[in-house]
């Protein structure tokens, strides 16, 4: 029997100890997580909406660049060595990778050659800020394996960017975006950013117009979210600015959701759009539900399209391992974060330090796939909820209720959101955990 | 016998009684300085954290006086705590019962107020010896004097005999202990008497099942004894019984007449013990039973209903629990179309329900939705006959309805000078019925008032606590019924008439009543994803309509790695918030919407 876990934060070493794919003698009966993700913390500049873990490491001794990329190294080969690691997917990403100077960059991918980590890979994606895209840093990462970028591009209006704190100039996304595609990477993928303080239905039209222009593979187009603990929530509360009203934000999704389907792109997750197959002549892989670990069986979308593979193995619970300060792991029912703290990171021998430790009893894994499949598209499939929720289950009265009142539909053999639930899908999601 | 003095402290809220009580039990010996706990007589939590005492207790302290008659002789004081709230007027006059004697006590800042009147007389009426005390004379703005000559102005008490205090620094205590020896009379000797003793209250101990605490009129109880209860005719045998010191300290020798203890002997339940019944000797009783109690006078109505995880027996265990050590309060079980099965309870008054919802919620763990408070009304149907009903639910048609009744109240009200306009306004408001003003002193002023009792039980006594910026206090009581023009006012949340939410209100204010109460609710529902119509109507007409939005975006942008986990968690949170709510077809209505009801739209 397995003692249950407490569900909440746990120091080391005792909480290692009781994941059983880190134990040195698990490596010969573990698979390969699907995904790997590595967090790269550095930032020149904190923008007030972002929660991710990230510093701005300016200070006088030197930065830290080159102890942390050591130490992420010994990172990744203490757990090489715990468990096989041959991932599907790579997503680096941070803080701002690309401002990893390229020595170091050639460091970590010799690393990560050396030890395999790639060979099995088919989507490696880089997160980037249009400011520090550089010819040399793409050609460095193509030759490397990388052959996916994420630019951060929020917003074209520079009083929006602004607003957001983020200091680029937007003229500079298109450049990035040329050096990606002239390094040989043709996916990518543009973040837009909707309902900042003082935008407009008209310069989101505007944002999403020069967006497609760049002809991204794919569109990740967030609402502006009030995360705890960022200056931009701060700035609310001191009444800076005013939040957008409802209605607007609303009108705002609309837009975002219209225009980018009238453009040819799939949306296949509340904020993520990809674009549809045979692009210029091409056509983009399909991800199976092994392949991202979904356990749930089913599609994950109607035919193929950019979708980013890594994120859906988060969406579908697979599997996956977190290097770096702050990264987060979910491997065979366990989550645990690594540690946001630099310092701690930096100082920690073997195992670093991690924290929220959490394994799921079954009853509540299902609610929370319920929770991450609805918010695909492509919703939840039939054959499952049958297969988890009991006939007896209160579930399946609130699953008829919320269809009565238009939230939810049976579609292709799937319980998904209707358009009209999209809109308040917490709201719909909460009844069903 | 003639050594025996048993008295209460009675006093207004926060003049100073506890405090006093236990300096008296300090200086009397009975606990010690290491032991001293603020309010040793306040055992339960609630009573420390509203710095009021909700149950009498009882002390047997010794003292020995330096002056007067008794001097160099060791006194027996027995010394019965009680509750000064306005709502506890009940165990007042209970734990009065059990005394020859009272200890006034009036803050020598705050003057006479207006329970320091009604407890005063509740005193005088059982002829009980008073000794008036004038506490907290250590504070700068102590007017000593002039509260002395207000006692003997409002109260008829002489100002020469008023003893000065302070409990904070000990000033006067000996004064005051040897004034109970010397002042107060010995209980009646009736030793040769058959054995008569009177139960003014109960707890439930778990080693020792109920323990009975007794005021012996007429002649002894020894360890042993068998005795029956006159009044419900159950006999038991004494296996415990002694003083409270004040912790519980057993005694073999017998109790003789005019002695205050506990006693336990078996007795497993709690509803098994009357409070005010007569204990006797089962082999030889007595010929009649002492007078006892009243039954409390329950005036505010309300229901409890479980909600959550809570089910219908788990509250009823619970209430029934908490009833064992609380007679006061009445329940029986009820049922309402929106709420299911639940149970309506009386109460003394509004503090009274508000700490029996919070003693249910704290001690018996149960979840609960209360719906809005109500008095009883009187209907005088068309047939002649006369019901009582206390939920606006029962109210019969409205043809077969002659007359609607409401409870009247008398309202005391002691305030300065300067705020009697405006809570005259307030009283006017209310439809009050001015009855006279009386002077108290050169500042203050005693103002009468006649009163529907339904007009008072909210927020009444806070309006004129914020009317009088603190300063002023009443008292009611009981006048009888009186016959307006009352409608019955029905809301409808989505369609759904809710019963819960239904009250008796006057014709001429139902339409401002009906609006206020839609606003209110309006801003204690949640947004749902369908809109929500609010009505209210009398009969079948609406007088009344909001509207309720439905939520119009309620989605996370993102949920990356490390969020999966923290989403989930927010999103559980908010649904176990949601399970404290009562839901209503397919509406979720939280607790504080029911008090909606009592929004007076002032």
């Amino acid at each position: 029997m397995q003692r249950p876990l407490p569900q909440t934060t746990l120091a080391n070493p005792e909480s290692i100890s009781r994941i059983p794919c880190l134990q040195p003698s698990a490596k010969t009966e573990s698979r390969s997580p699907h995904a790997l993700y590595i967090h790269i913390p550095f930032c020149f500049h904190k923008c007030h909406y972002c929660d991710f873990y990230s510093i701005v490491d300016d200070s006088p001794a030197g930065d830290r660049q080159e102890v942390f990329t050591d130490r992420l190294i010994t990172e990744l080969r203490l757990r090489a060595g715990q468990m096989s690691l041959r991932p599907l997917t790579i997503f680096i990403g941070g803080g701002t990778p690309t401002l990893l100077r390229p020595a170091l960059w050639t460091r970590l991918l010799a690393c990560l050659a050396d030890l395999g980590i790639p060979d099995n890979v088919r989507e490696w994606t880089v997160e980037a800020n249009p400011e520090t895209v550089t010819p040399e840093l793409m050609g460095l990462l193509a030759a490397g394996g990388v052959n996916r970028v994420s630019l951060g591009a929020q917003s074209f209006q520079p009083e929006l960017l602004k607003t957001l704190e983020r200091w680029h100039d937007p003229a500079n996304v298109a450049r990035a975006a040329a050096m990606v595609r002239d390094a040989g990477i043709r996916n990518y993928n543009l973040d837009l950013i909707f309902a900042i303080p003082g935008q407009t239905l008209e310069t989101l039209k505007a944002d999403i117009d020069a967006a497609l222009a760049l002809e991204p593979t794919h569109i990740s187009c967030y609402g502006l979210t009030y995360e705890p603990n960022t200056a931009m929530t701060k700035r609310l509360e001191l009444g800076q600015f005013k939040p957008m009203p409802e209605e607007t934000e609303r009108a705002m999704y609309e837009l975002v959701l219209d225009k980018l389907a009238a453009a040819g792109f799939e949306q296949y997750e509340v904020s993520n759009f990809g674009r549809r197959a045979a692009w210029r002549g091409e056509t983009p892989a399909t991800l199976t539900h092994d392949e991202s670990g979904d356990t749930l069986g089913g599609e994950l979308g109607a035919g193929p399209a950019y979708r980013c593979r890594h994120n859906l193995v988060y969406w579908t619970n697979g599997n996956w391992l977190g290097v770096g300060p702050s990264a987060a792991s979910h491997v065979d029912g366990y989550r645990w974060k690594n540690q946001a703290h630099l310092g701690k990171y930096l100082d920690s021998k073997a195992e670093p330090p991690i924290v929220d430790l959490e394994h799921l009893p079954a009853e509540r894994r299902t609610g929370e796939l319920l929770m991450l499949r609805l918010r695909l598209r492509r919703g939840a499939p039939e054959a499952w909820l049958r297969a988890n929720l009991g006939s007896e289950d209160p579930r399946w009265k609130t699953i008829d209720y919320l269809r009565e009142i238009g939230m939810l539909e049976w579609g292709e053999g799937h319980l998904r959101l209707t358009r009209k639930g999209l809109f308040v899908a917490d709201a719909v999601i909460r009844e069903l955990l | 016998m003639k050594n025996i003095r048993n008295f209460s402290i009675i006093a207004h809220i926060d003049h100073g009684k506890s405090t006093l009580a236990d300096r008296m039990l300090q200086r009397t010996g009975a606990i010690s300085e290491r032991d001293m706990t603020n309010q040793v007589l306040d055992g339960m939590d609630l009573e420390r954290e509203r710095g009021i005492t909700i149950k009498a207790s009882a002390v047997s302290v010794s003292h020995t006086p330096a002056t007067g008659a008794g001097k160099g002789t060791k006194f027996q004081l027995n010394f019965i705590d009680t509750p000064g709230h306005v709502d506890f007027h009940y165990e007042v006059s209970r734990a009065l019962t059990a005394c020859e004697g009272a200890i006034l006590v009036v803050d020598a800042t705050q003057g006479v107020e207006a329970q320091t009147v009604a407890n005063a007389y509740l005193a005088i009426n059982q002829n009980l010896e008073i000794i008036p005390v004038v506490n907290k004379i250590d504070l700068p703005s102590a007017r000593p004097e002039e509260v002395a000559l207000e006692i003997e102005q409002v109260l008829g008490i002489k100002a020469e005999s008023v003893i000065f205090v302070s409990a904070k620094t000990g000033q006067g205590l000996d004064e005051l202990l040897d004034a109970i020896c010397n002042r107060l009379p010995p209980p009646k000797d009736d030793l040769a008497q058959r054995t008569k003793a009177l139960i003014f209250d109960s707890e439930y101990d778990d080693y020792r099942g109920v323990v009975v605490y007794f005021r012996l009129f007429a002649g002894r109880l020894a360890l042993g004894d068998k005795i029956r209860m006159m009044g419900t005719g159950r006999s038991y045998s004494i296996t415990e019984m002694g003083k409270f010191t004040p912790r519980m300290t057993p005694q073999k020798t017998p109790f003789e007449a005019g002695e205050v203890g506990y006693f336990s002997a078996q007795i497993k339940a709690l509803d098994e013990v009357n409070i005010g019944d007569t204990v006797t000797l089962e082999n030889a009783p007595a010929p009649e039973a002492l007078p006892g109690y009243r039954e409390p006078q329950r005036m505010v109505f309300c229901d409890f209903y479980p909600v959550g995880d809570t089910q219908f027996d788990e509250l009823r265990d619970a209430i029934s629990r908490l009833h064992l050590n609380d007679a006061s309060f009445s329940y029986a079980p009820t049922s309402s179309e929106a709420l299911g099965f639940g149970f309506r309870c009386g109460f003394l008054g509004m503090l009274h329900m508000d700490i029996i919802q919070e003693r249910l919620e704290r001690e018996g763990n149960v979840g609960l939705v209360q719906t809005a408070p109500t008095v009883t009304y009187e209907i005088l149907k068309s047939d002649g006959t006369v019901i009582q009903i206390t939920n606006p639910a029962d109210l019969p048609d409205p043809s077969q309805i002659n007359e609607i009744r409401e409870p009247l109240v008398e309202v005391e009200i002691i305030t300065p000078n300067e705020y009697l306009g405006d809570l005259m306004k307030l009283c006017e408001s209310r439809r009050g019925r001015y009855v006279k003003q009386t002077f108290l002193s050169e500042t203050r002023q005693i103002l009468e008032y006649n009163l529907p009792l339904a007009e008072i039980i909210y927020d009444f006594y806070d309006k004129l606590k914020s009317i009088t910026h603190g300063y002023g206090t009443m008292d009611y009581r009981l006048t009888g019924f009186n016959s307006d023009d009352l409608v019955k006012m029905d809301i409808l949340v989505n369609g759904d008439k809710v019963d819960a939410l239904s009250l008796i209100v006057h014709r001429a204010r139902a339409e401002q009543r009906g609006r206020s109460l839609l606003v209110r609710l309006k801003k204690e529902i949640d947004r749902h994803l369908f809109e929500i119509p609010l009505q209210a109507a009398i009969g079948g007409k609406v007088i009344a309509r909001e509207t309720i939005k439905s939520v119009g975006k309620n989605v996370t942008a993102k949920c990356y790695g490390g969020d999966v986990s923290r989403k989930r968690k927010l999103l559980e949170k908010q649904k176990e918030g949601k399970k404290r709510m009562k839901r209503v077809g397919t509406v979720d209505i939280p607790q504080q919407a029911f008090m909606a009801v009592l929004d007076t739209g002032e």
